[in-house]
């Protein structure tokens, strides 16, 4: 650029090409930046497919949650194969299945399921209705359309089955229904009580600040999974006094919205205790003094002025933790203090089974795929907390 | 220093009264009591019940209950378990040590891991061992404790009837459960301890591994910081060796904060033991509480929040001691 001729920055931009100069956006710059960033792009991209997963899992599963059948009753019957090439000619074909048969190992007398391949193979069909099996689809939609399935008695467990028969991959699918909202919902529950007494005791200081933090402190000094586990069993039994005082018989959504405000509970401490020394510095700023010497209310400082400013932290700090809540609900779930297990599947919970009859992984290792999305889940929010931050900060611009 | 020490302490008070406290308010949260189920038990005379009753204090007021459990407390007493009629500090004793056994290996092996891993990857900054190490690191981030314990279990049966067929070795490399092996009694005591140890070393490296990441990351930042510092560029200059610029000059003002991080990496810790623990079946604090708490056996449960708030802000004291030590720009005053 040296040798380009000094032109006056008038006739760099002409005024007909003024309009094309549009200042950009906060929003603008930071989606911007986040788009460099290809890992956690990547990342949101898996976000979004499992949450569309988890929305549309009556129709991708084959079976519903807890469909099983007494007679066979196909316990821990391993992945059905897939077959793609014809068994006479060896050409290419549309995929199918052969039937199941059950036998007993000599050694072990275990139940064990082969495919019957002397049986006429079962094509998988596509776009199939099971009437007797409808499904909603977020609690709206009444349907029975399902992607694929199998003609009975055949059937198709593509991830195989738990010890009771259900099939594990129609079970991941719903899973993702609770997991991969449960950690969203208890960081709005965080979010609030952060905010609210994290902004108060910033704001004012004295007594009140003292009062929240001792009480951040009392909390952070007992063991979190300790304390999980004791408010998750105490409030699940609908007889307690704050069940009761509600009025409440804890059905499953009531649980689930239990462990959702538990979890929110246990989190908001540290994001009070940041959102109270931003809240602290910001207040003696030039901006937040104006407000003040233009006889703004105290509310209207703290809620227009004051908590705004730490909105990009904000956001950051909760990306990062609902991956943090996914990982404890998992947890909870998986020593059976989760949501109900009547009418829910979590993912925790399925882990469960793999533990299941001593240790049900050594003969049933496909038990272990729904640990799979957890992990995918965890990581992918990770990483899109870690672009989010690198795309707040205006240091890391690139 | 030992005026620091009192000073600090007494700061704790308040905070491990209110812990009790809250822990105290959460148990009354349980309807009945460890008793209503005897009393349902048409075999047990209701004068029984009331007796039993009585004679634990159940049939005064809360407040009554909780001044009378704290003076007890102070006291060193934690109170009776319902459903053994032994005192608490009996039962808790093993669980707690058998727990503390694997956290502080934990500890060890996170900072034989993560402290080597972070240097690397600071002198080689975006190296590909540098990037490798960052994707181990999120991978220990993302996985959790009790699906990795699940997968190593599942690995070790591989092994086995790998080796079996292979080697003719039909053995376990590594226990798959439980703290000792069925010969432990009699065992040596130096063979007892390594026995344990065996045991404890695949649940301990699986707790450090969702450690690792955090550690690394930040100890990457720190190193980076330094390396860049003036007086890192003085120690180059005055001709040093590379090893002992970046083992002296650089990592031990960057190790600082993990120092100071050791008393909230308990917390995590013990967190992150409690379901390693419930998959290997190792005795410790998890298992025992998850038990107790079903029985509604209140005075047990309540001894463990205790002693473990106890360990947790002895754990905070310790590390702000170390710092102390470490860091020469702090002084006791």
């Amino acid at each position: 650029m040296a040798d380009a001729p000094r032109t006056p920055i008038a006739a760099q931009a002409p005024p007909q090409a003024a309009g094309e100069r549009i200042s950009k956006s906060q929003g603008r710059i930071v989606w911007e930046q986040f788009r460099r960033h290809k890992v956690a792009l990547a990342g949101g991209g898996i976000l979004v497919v499992m949450y569309l997963m988890a929305v549309f899992a009556g129709f991708l599963a084959p079976y519903d949650m807890n469909e099983y059948s007494r007679t066979p009753s196909f316990a821990f019957h391993p992945p059905t194969p897939l077959h793609w090439t014809d068994p006479e000619t060896g050409r290419l074909t549309r995929p199918f299945v052969y039937p199941s048969e059950g036998a007993r190992d000599p050694v072990t007398f275990q139940q064990v399921w082969t495919q019957d391949i002397d049986a006429d193979p079962v094509p998988v069909e596509f776009f199939v209705r099971r009437p007797e099996r409808p499904y909603r689809i977020l609690g709206l939609f009444e349907t029975d359309l399902r992607l694929f399935g199998v003609q009975e008695p055949a059937r198709i467990f593509l991830w195989g089955t738990n010890n009771l028969g259900k099939d594990v991959f129609s079970r991941v699918m719903f899973g993702g229904q609770v997991s991969l909202t449960i950690g969203v919902l208890a960081v709005w529950v965080s979010l609030i009580l952060g905010l609210l007494f994290g902004g108060l005791a910033g704001f004012y200081g004295g007594l009140v600040d003292d009062f929240f933090m001792r009480l951040i402190e009392v909390i952070d000094a007992i063991p979190q999974l300790f304390l999980l586990i004791v408010l998750a069993t105490l409030l699940r039994d609908p007889r307690n006094p704050i069940a009761q005082s509600f009025g409440l018989e804890m059905n499953s959504a009531q649980i689930f919205l239990m462990i959702v405000v538990v979890l929110g509970f246990i989190g908001w401490g540290g994001l009070a205790r940041t959102v109270r020394s931003l809240v602290l510095s910001i207040r003696e700023m030039d901006y937040a003094q104006a407000a003040k010497a233009l006889g703004a209310g105290e509310s209207r400082i703290l809620w227009r002025h004051l908590l705004p400013a730490t909105s990009s932290y904000v956001i950051v700090a909760l990306t990062l933790a609902i991956p943090g809540f996914i990982l404890v609900e998992t947890g909870l779930s998986f020593i059976g203090l989760g949501p109900s297990e009547l009418d829910s599947a979590s993912w925790g919970m399925l882990l469960r089974d793999a533990t299941s009859k001593g240790l049900a992984l050594q003969f049933a290792p496909w038990l272990l795929i729904p640990g799979i999305p957890i992990f995918l889940a965890v990581l992918s929010w990770n990483l899109v907390g870690d672009g989010l931050r690198d795309a707040l900060d205006p240091r890391k611009r690139r | 220093m030992f005026s620091f020490i009192v000073r600090r302490f007494l700061h704790l008070v308040p905070t491990f009264v209110g812990a009790t406290l809250l822990a105290f308010l959460i148990s009354q949260l349980v309807p009945g009591d460890f008793f209503t189920s005897m009393a349902l038990n048409p075999d047990v005379r209701p004068e029984t019940v009331q007796r039993m009753r009585t004679s634990f204090g159940l049939d005064q007021p809360i407040h009554i209950q909780y001044v009378r459990w704290m003076t007890n407390l102070v006291q060193g007493d934690l109170g009776l378990s319902f459903d053994s009629n032994q005192p608490v500090s009996n039962l808790i004793k093993r669980p707690i040590q058998n727990s503390m056994i694997l956290v502080v290996l934990s500890i060890l092996m996170l900072w034989a891991m993560a402290v080597p891993l972070g240097v690397y990857s600071a002198v080689r900054q975006y190296s590909l061992g540098d990037q490798v190490v960052s994707t181990i690191s999120y991978f220990g981030l993302a996985i959790p404790n009790f699906f990795f314990m699940l997968v190593l279990i599942l690995v070790l049966f591989y092994l086995r009837s790998f080796t079996r067929e292979v080697f003719g070795f039909n053995e376990m490399l590594f226990p798959v459960a439980k703290m000792t092996s069925n010969n432990y009694g009699d065992l040596s005591a130096w063979g007892r301890s390594w026995d344990v140890m065996w045991h404890a070393a695949l649940p301990a490296f699986v707790v450090a591994t969702s450690g690792i990441a955090g550690f690394t990351r930040v100890l990457r930042a720190q190193m980076l910081e330094y390396l860049d510092s003036d007086f890192i560029r003085t120690a180059r200059a005055k001709g040093l060796a590379q090893r002992s610029v970046t083992y002296k000059h650089a990592l031990r003002p960057a190790i600082i904060p993990f120092v100071a991080g050791i008393g909230a990496l308990l917390p995590s810790l013990i967190g992150g033991a409690g379901l390693v623990e419930i998959v290997y079946a190792w005795p410790g604090i998890t298992p025992i509480l998850l038990a107790s708490i079903g029985r509604q056996d209140i005075y047990v449960v309540l001894g463990f929040l205790v002693v473990s708030t106890l360990l947790l802000i002895i754990g905070n004291l310790i590390s702000d001691l170390l710092l102390a030590v470490v860091d020469p720009r702090i002084r006791f005053s």
